[in-house]
């Protein structure tokens, strides 16, 4: 039944990225996008179509909820394969000829099938662990799994509030530690559960499982489809994976943070691929995708604004950048004016009293075994490839890690956070969010800093 | 190009061990222990304590009037020997200030100290080989903890005295690398990568040998004319060092795994619940759930620790639970109502006047209740 609920969760995004798809041969790397990017989509579309049946009145049901996006992704399918009329039965020769990369050269294939096989041990590991354990981390359980036991007993979304507001309520609306967060998350774990035919707050941890392959399926063919070598793609799907933090969210499922990283990853990746291919298709993929951040964790607002400066750049090639720039200063300037006011956003105070803890930062980036050597990694990258990051090719990945980065920074340096930076809590957490797209972006530079050096150190453009 | 990277690790590694290693570089005794059992707690108060894998410890329950704990042990040893000293301890707050105490056979009437450094709530290592007073023989040592002690209280499971040199110095570093981090409550915030005090973290020795290759690769590559293959080159050798770390990383996985198995395989949900670390919880509340009526029942969990608190809500929904999960508030009794239900497990402040059936709560009045169900150190009640 996890198979079948897997299925449910994936046909739905597939189909739509087959139907979105611009008609032609399949390029490197595509199916492997459709694959994770579809999962991802799909998941989020079963949680609104979830949020639909919840609103008008239909108590969830394996069958109310999976039957009509079965339905629905049949037709896209179907529309597809009008459209784009291909041979379904070349398709597993194909897939066969891509896993077998023979066109790559020896030490390369070894690498290939080397790198294949870790990721492959890693996912059993990890699959291992999350299907084993009962719920573990701490908001797992005060915040997250609180409103799917809820909803999966009444099999409907019923509305949480804090503590005024329950007293007020009389009964009517229920409690936990922040009932102000969104209902995505929650929501794949009661269907999982609707899916297995009882609550189980082990297996009902298995979307989270099926996130990373999916982070791993979507980074390996975004890169892919964005230019990058396959050797330089797996390598990256290689380090995505491998980020112990995110193996730890993995296998310690429950917290929102590594579905949001994916999401965030690929709505960048499908930005990028607008900015490189236009049209509508994966504009609105990267919409799609950027709105499903803000309803897997509040967070995700601001990371789905930190796309924007990425979007301005794409719909204004020529003067993009200066308005972006100019846009960074005055978001700067803003918040260094409302900082002096004392606000607070979704529990984070804001405050002028700038002090970040920089020894416990890099401690966190450089020394722990968070991040493996991402973070080194990256200022290496940034640092050869300075003068590909504006280029066109890069300039809207550039902007989005630039305001991520921003974000971060603010976060940590402005707000009542730069104590979970000292504490080593809420900065790796965070981070996160961050990391897989971090993870492509040193791909990109680095990939554009080697064709530039290559083919300036190679003996045919040596001077006579 | 890895061939050069290996070279770069290991010669940094030697220069490393060469440079820190405190005594003769390949000294004759062997490692001395303490255990747990070993010690007595001179001021304060402390229990053994056995823990499922992480075995057993001795875990320091609290301070004397003038706010400190010892841990002591007598010790018979040469300290020419051992001019290491590393405490094997946990759960101790990042400010505590904590001491080690000695006596020598040279001056009994004197008790020597030395601070000690806390890093990831262990203790680092004490290089003594330099401390004037680390002299003749050592009759005794103590581990002195200044309160507050952290909740939960710290562990200690022993000292061991290291005869340094080089052997030593190579067995902490690897052991540090590929220490086993077992999943704890701060795992999802934050990894080690290994043990929590490393002199020499895995990353940092890798980082600085791919520079040094990758500039000595470069150097090579260049008079060679072959230097237009150098971000194949780096790009190997950070791959490379990724997946050292990586291994460590796996290998610990691995191990975590094996444990999850050997505490849930093959149990279904009620008996993982039943094998957890909050067990008793969790049985508590199935109990609790029997008497409780069909849900939403408006339940008021109340418990002193933050953990037994939100555990015990989360086993009890979808009844209607409220609990506070960041304090330790009591409900005003006047905010209760007929029919509420309040569970009281391990918390003070609650009192309950069978006569007049009123239950009180420290400094928020009393309110009409019955009693459902008591056990020792918990109570289940309803408002009427």
């Amino acid at each position: 039944m996890l198979t079948l609920a897997a299925a449910v969760a994936w046909l739905p995004g597939v189909a739509a990225l087959l139907a979105l798809r611009r008609p032609g041969p399949v390029a490197a790397g595509e199916g492997a996008w459709i694959a994770g990017a579809g999962f991802l989509l799909g998941a989020f579309g079963l949680t609104l179509w979830m949020r639909v049946l919840s609103r008008f009145g239909v108590p969830f049901g394996g069958t109310v909820i999976a039957l009509p996006l079965v339905i629905v992704s049949l037709v896209a399918l179907a529309y597809a394969w009008r459209r784009d009329r291909f041979d379904a039965r070349a398709w597993p020769a194909r897939l066969l000829q891509s896993f077998q990369a023979r066109d790559l050269a020896k030490w390369e294939r070894i690498l290939w099938f080397s790198l294949i096989a870790w990721l492959a041990l890693r996912f059993a590991l990890l699959a291992a662990e999350v299907a084993s354990r009962p719920l573990y981390p701490w908001d797992a359980w005060t915040q997250w799994a609180t409103k799917a036991r809820v909803w999966y007993e009444l099999r409907h979304i019923a509305p949480f509030a804090r503590v005024a507001e329950w007293y007020a309520a009389g009964g009517s609306v229920y409690f936990d530690a922040s009932p102000e967060y969104p209902a995505t998350m929650p929501l794949l774990q009661v269907f999982t559960c609707i899916m297995l035919g009882r609550w189980d707050d082990v297996l009902m941890n298995a979307p989270w499982w099926q996130m990373a392959v999916a982070l791993a399926f979507a980074v390996y063919g975004g890169l892919r489809l964005l230019g990058a070598t396959a050797t330089a793609a797996i390598i990256s799907t290689f380090l995505a994976a491998s980020l112990p933090l995110a193996n730890v969210h993995v296998a310690l499922a429950g917290y929102a943070d590594l579905p949001l990283a994916a999401c965030y990853a690929a709505a960048a990746i499908a930005l990028m691929r607008w900015s490189r291919e236009r049209g509508p298709r994966n504009a609105a993929v990267a919409v799609v995708l950027a709105i499903a951040c803000t309803q897997i964790k509040n967070p995700g607002w601001f990371w789905a604004a930190t796309l924007v400066p990425a979007a301005v750049v794409v719909l204004l090639p020529r003067h993009g950048l200066r308005v972006s720039m100019i846009a960074f200063a005055a978001v700067a300037f803003a918040i260094a004016a409302v900082a002096r006011m004392k606000l607070s956003f979704f529990n984070y105070r804001l405050d002028l009293d700038f002090d970040p803890p920089w020894r416990d930062l890099f401690q966190s980036y450089f020394l722990l075994g968070n991040w493996n050597l991402l973070w080194f990694g990256v200022v290496v990258a940034a640092a050869l490839a300075y003068k590909d990051l504006f280029s066109r090719s890069l300039v809207p990945m550039t902007m989005a890690v630039i305001g991520g980065l921003l974000f971060l920074f603010f976060v940590f340096a402005f707000t009542n956070a730069s104590a979970f930076i000292a504490d080593q809590t809420t900065v790796n957490r965070a981070t996160l969010h961050l990391a897989p797209l971090m993870v492509c972006y040193m791909t990109l530079a680095y990939e554009a800093f080697a064709r530039r050096f290559s083919s300036r150190e190679s003996p045919t453009h040596a001077p006579a | 190009m890895l061939a050069l990277f290996a070279c770069a690790l290991l010669v940094l590694l030697a220069i490393y061990l060469v440079a820190t290693a405190p005594g003769a570089w390949f000294p004759r005794a062997a490692a001395k222990s303490l255990t747990q059992r070993d010690f007595s707690m001179s001021k304060g108060t402390g229990r053994l304590f056995a823990q499922p894998h992480a075995g057993e410890a001795l875990l320091v329950l609290s301070t004397d009037e003038t706010g400190i704990a010892v841990v002591s042990g007598v010790t018979d040893l040469r300290s020419a020997d051992y001019p290491i000293v590393a405490w094997r301890a946990d759960d101790l707050a990042a400010d505590a200030d904590v001491r080690m105490l000695w006596r020598t056979d040279v001056a009994p009437a004197k008790v020597n100290s030395i601070n000690l450094g806390v890093a990831g709530g262990g203790l680092a290592p004490a290089v003594v080989a330099h401390d004037p007073n680390w002299v003749g023989r050592i009759t005794g040592v103590a581990l002195v903890i200044r309160g507050p002690l952290a909740d939960p209280p710290p562990r200690v499971y022993g000292v061991t005295f290291r005869p340094g040199g080089i052997p030593d110095a190579l067995r902490e570093v690897v052991g540090g690398w590929f220490s086993f981090e077992r999943w704890s409550g701060a795992s999802i915030n934050t990894r080690s990568g290994g043990a929590d005090v490393q002199a020499l973290p895995l990353s940092t020795l890798l980082v600085a040998a791919a520079i040094l290759a990758a500039g000595g690769w470069y150097a090579w590559a260049l008079r060679r004319g072959r230097a237009a293959a150098w971000p194949i080159a780096l790009a190997a050798v950070f791959v490379a060092a990724w997946m050292m770390l990586d291994v460590q990383w796996i290998a610990n996985l691995a191990r975590q795994v094996a444990e999850t198995r050997e505490q849930f395989g093959g149990k279904d949900w009620r008996a993982r619940h039943e094998a957890a670390d909050d067990a008793e919880v969790f049985k508590f509340i199935e109990r609790v759930r029997d008497k409780l009526p069909a849900p939403p029942a408006r339940v008021f969990m109340l418990a002193d620790a933050a953990p037994l608190r939100g555990r015990g809500a989360y086993y009890l929904y979808p009844h209607n639970v409220l609990f506070d999960p960041f304090g330790n508030a009591l409900p005003l009794a006047a905010s209760l109502r007929a029919g509420d239900y309040v569970i009281v497990y391990h918390r003070r402040g609650v009192q309950y006047n069978r006569e007049a059936r009123r239950l009180r709560f420290e400094g928020g009045g009393s309110v009409e209740a019955e009693v459902v169900m008591v056990e020792p150190g918990a109570a289940v009640f309803r408002i009427v």
